[in-house]
């Protein structure tokens, strides 16, 4: 195998391939390696962990077909210290040289052979505009639990929902759901279960493409995404299991319904949230008028502030967890939010004021 | 450059010492304090008792085959605390940077007392003369510019148990700055903390018997052969490299509790009402210092004594009992326990203040209220009218006649 490329872009789509390697092979120690195919004057770039799937492909002139596996870590790191220019490499037997300006390398190559055959993509393809996606999934994976001790909670549910498609993910302490009419991907009752370290890095390659391919499989499903310096495709399996019956969870009506600028509240509590240190929660007083944020952390000190907001509801004390108050409110659309509470114990709701299409439910935290 | 800062301060013989404060008649002969039954150990020996080969924490019927002359006292660790009060309260008067270790067993940050006591070989000799003059007891003491180099300069200070007796040690010994390596190299390996057995075959069969030969491995050999942390840890040791300070408040890292059977216990149920009678006293001991913890541990010594030992970590830090007897029984049912157990033990760590509590959307909290109530009530009546007072309903044990 010989090609020569762009070191610029073989910095780009080998780092975003790469991003699936297994840092550790396990039992399969090419795991650690990224497969390189080189065709028809396009290289393609795989990375694998057997669970999620990275190709990238960019284009490259091809001097000799063929393929090899390169240690993953070393490879990347040798191409991006390289300077911007033409990179060549050419690999023969067990040995890939890496050239780039004055510099050269040799690197040991891993058993081509070992790498995992990774099946082609099924199912019918569907397309979803990028900028619904990337919002959807901005706000929504974030909310998903990175516990592999509970898999379930590590997925995020794509469900149809009135013909549009419908995000929802939890670990248990809080629960964001993002709906996208607009994007036809399943059809009607149909739900998919995708792991959220897959959505993560499908989010990061999203940047400035205008659609997203989606093929959904039996048991993964596969996003294809133009990029500047050519294509990249996510495969992931699909988690299996019956995602928590989320709907139960959302209170129907609320008493106490607080009504809130989204900037002045989220300034606020970033600022009171460097007193509370550690496993300390952030207290908010809703009174008629405003909302008091109070944090105090012993022997380190105490913070307090006021924001001007509209209370319907009886004045009540509740209690989060700082970051997770943040991220719902990151994630919020609108100038406005409405965070509607039921007593200090009970789940509360953030959402726009003007409705909308995202949902955030928040568990408060006991305080004595 | 300032003075050696760091004394190793350890009581010579100190149980059996205490023990002669009280029964004269003890002096001069080879003495044991620890049980004498079939499952005692030695707590402490004299060092006439040493010089027959009798060690700390051998079991009792060896000793007696080792020093058949021996006499056994019983411990009294209440009468040991007492007098392990009045040493510190010395100490105190030095600095109060204390890092106690053991009842007999300190190390003092002395960097900040110079100026009001003088050097530190003044200090040392001083301090020792004053736990002399205070209590009685002679204490040897080590002192040089890390923790290491003064727990082994302490211990060549000591008295000294050969087979002709009682050799008398030098009862302070200074490691200088430029005697450093030569002191510290000339040591076996098992000198170093974290030498264990495990680790002291593995360095055996890199042909590594001293701690000047474990200087010499390259420190990746050696992360290679122990891994990461322990790897490095071991090298900078092995080359005087010893940045530990003396904590003076010594914070307890975990709290637990452990039971040996008079019998091996074969039977599950017998070990389940034992392990929630360990976990009631975890806990309670918790509540009480105001902590709770995150890792249950359970520990269990099968009848050929090897250790089995297993522990979980919580998604949140606990102090009630059910939690952690209910852990610590599912660890139980994963362990093979055919050959029975010997000794049983429950414990609790990575321990904080029981902090305020994330709540779950699907109520999958692990602390009940009910049961934070419950434990307030029980620790109530416990204050009241003594342990004895109250406790858990524990599962019939399984008493039939062949078992």
């Amino acid at each position: 195998m010989k090609f020569r490329c762009e070191r610029d872009a073989l910095v780009e789509q080998l780092g975003t391939a790469s991003r699936a390697v297994s840092s550790r092979g396990g039992a399969l120690p090419v795991l650690t390696g990224i497969h390189l195919a080189a065709r028809d004057d396009l290289l393609t770039i795989t990375g694998t962990d057997l669970e999620i799937t990275v190709r990238a492909s960019v284009s490259v002139a091809v001097t000799e077909p063929g393929e090899a596996v390169l240690p993953s870590r070393i490879a990347v790191d040798i191409v991006r210290s390289l300077d911007s220019g033409a990179v060549e490499v050419e690999v023969s037997g067990e040995e890939a040289k890496i050239v780039g300006g004055r510099s050269q390398f040799s690197v040991r190559t891993l058993p081509v052979d070992d790498f995992p055959v990774l099946a082609d993509p099924s199912g019918d393809e569907v397309t979803v505009a990028t900028a619904d996606l990337a919002a959807g999934l901005k706000q929504v994976v974030r909310a998903a639990s990175s516990d592999d001790a509970r898999p379930i909670l590590t997925g995020v549910l794509m469900s149809a929902e009135d013909g549009g498609l419908r995000l929802v993910a939890t670990d248990s302490y809080r629960l964001a759901v993002r709906d996208l009419p607009d994007a036809t991907v399943l059809s009607e009752g149909q739900k998919v279960l995708v792991p959220s370290r897959a959505l993560d890095e499908l989010s990061r390659v999203l940047g400035e493409s205008e659609e997203v391919r989606v093929r959904l499989g039996e048991r993964e499903v596969t996003f294809n995404v133009s990029v500047k310096d050519g294509e990249v495709q996510v495969t992931t399996r699909l988690i299996e299991g019956e995602f928590p019956n989320y709907r139960q969870l959302i209170p129907s009506s609320y008493p106490n319904q607080l009504t809130i600028g989204r900037e002045p509240l989220l300034e606020a509590v970033r600022r009171v949230k460097l007193m509370a240190r550690d496993t300390t929660p952030l207290r908010l007083t809703q009174k008629s008028d405003c909302v008091e944020l109070m944090a105090v952390t012993q022997d380190v000190g105490q913070a307090h502030e006021e924001v001007d907001a509209q209370y319907d509801g009886d004045e009540l004390t509740v209690a989060f967890n700082p970051d997770y108050l943040i991220q719902g409110l990151e994630a919020a659309l609108g100038d406005e939010v409405v965070l509607e509470t039921l007593d200090a114990l009970k789940p509360a709701v953030l959402r726009s004021s003007q409705g909308g299409d995202f949902l955030y439910l928040l568990m408060p935290v006991r305080v004595s | 450059m300032g003075d050696l800062p760091i004394l190793h301060v350890d009581m010579d013989a100190f149980y059996v010492e205490v023990e002669r404060q009280t029964d004269p008649s003890l002096i001069g002969k080879a003495v044991i304090v620890g049980g004498e039954s079939e499952r005692g150990v030695v707590a402490s020996a004299s060092y006439e008792a040493r010089s027959m080969g009798v060690r700390s924490a051998m079991s009792s019927v060896l000793a007696r085959k080792l020093c058949p002359d021996a006499v056994f006292v019983r411990s009294n660790f209440s009468r040991y605390r007492e007098v392990s009060k009045q040493v510190h309260e010395i100490f105190d008067s030095v600095t109060p940077h204390i890092e106690p270790i053991a009842l007999d067993e300190a190390f003092l940050d002395i960097s900040g007392a110079h100026k009001l006591f003088g050097s530190s070989e003044t200090i040392a000799w001083q301090l020792r003369n004053d736990v002399y003059v205070g209590v009685g007891l002679d204490c040897s003491v080590g002192v040089a510019r890390s923790k290491l180099l003064a727990k082994l300069a302490s211990e060549a200070a000591k008295p000294k148990a050969t087979r002709r007796g009682v050799q008398p040690g030098l009862g302070v010994y200074l490691v200088p700055p430029q005697e450093e390596t030569s002191f510290l190299q000339a040591h076996p390996v098992e000198a170093l903390w974290g030498v264990g057995s495990v680790t002291f075959a593995k360095l055996k069969a890199l042909g590594i018997s001293t701690v000047g030969e474990l200087a010499l491995v390259p420190e990746d050999v050696l992360v290679e052969t122990l891994g990461t942390s322990h790897g490095m840890h071991l090298s900078e040791l092995s080359r005087g490299i010893d940045h530990r300070r003396v904590h003076s408040k010594r914070k307890s890292k975990s709290i637990s509790h452990e039971e040996t059977f008079a019998q091996d216990v074969f039977d599950r149920s017998h070990l389940v009402s034992e392990i929630i009678r360990l976990s009631d006293a975890v806990s309670t001991r918790a509540r009480r210092k105001g902590l709770a913890g995150r890792t249950v541990h359970l520990k269990i010594r099968r009848p050929d004594m090897r250790y089995l030992t297993r522990s979980v970590t919580l998604s949140e830090a606990v102090d009630i009992l059910p939690v952690i007897s209910e852990t610590a029984i599912e660890m139980l049912d994963q362990l093979d326990l055919a050959e029975g157990v010997r000794l049983l033990g429950v414990g609790l760590s990575r321990l904080g203040a029981p902090g305020p509590q994330q709540l779950t959307l699907v109520g999958e909290e692990l602390s009940d209220p009910a049961w934070g109530q419950l434990s307030a009530a029980m620790d109530r009546i416990r204050e009241r009218y003594g342990e004895a007072a109250i406790g858990p309903g524990l599962p019939r044990k399984n008493e039939g006649m062949n078992d």
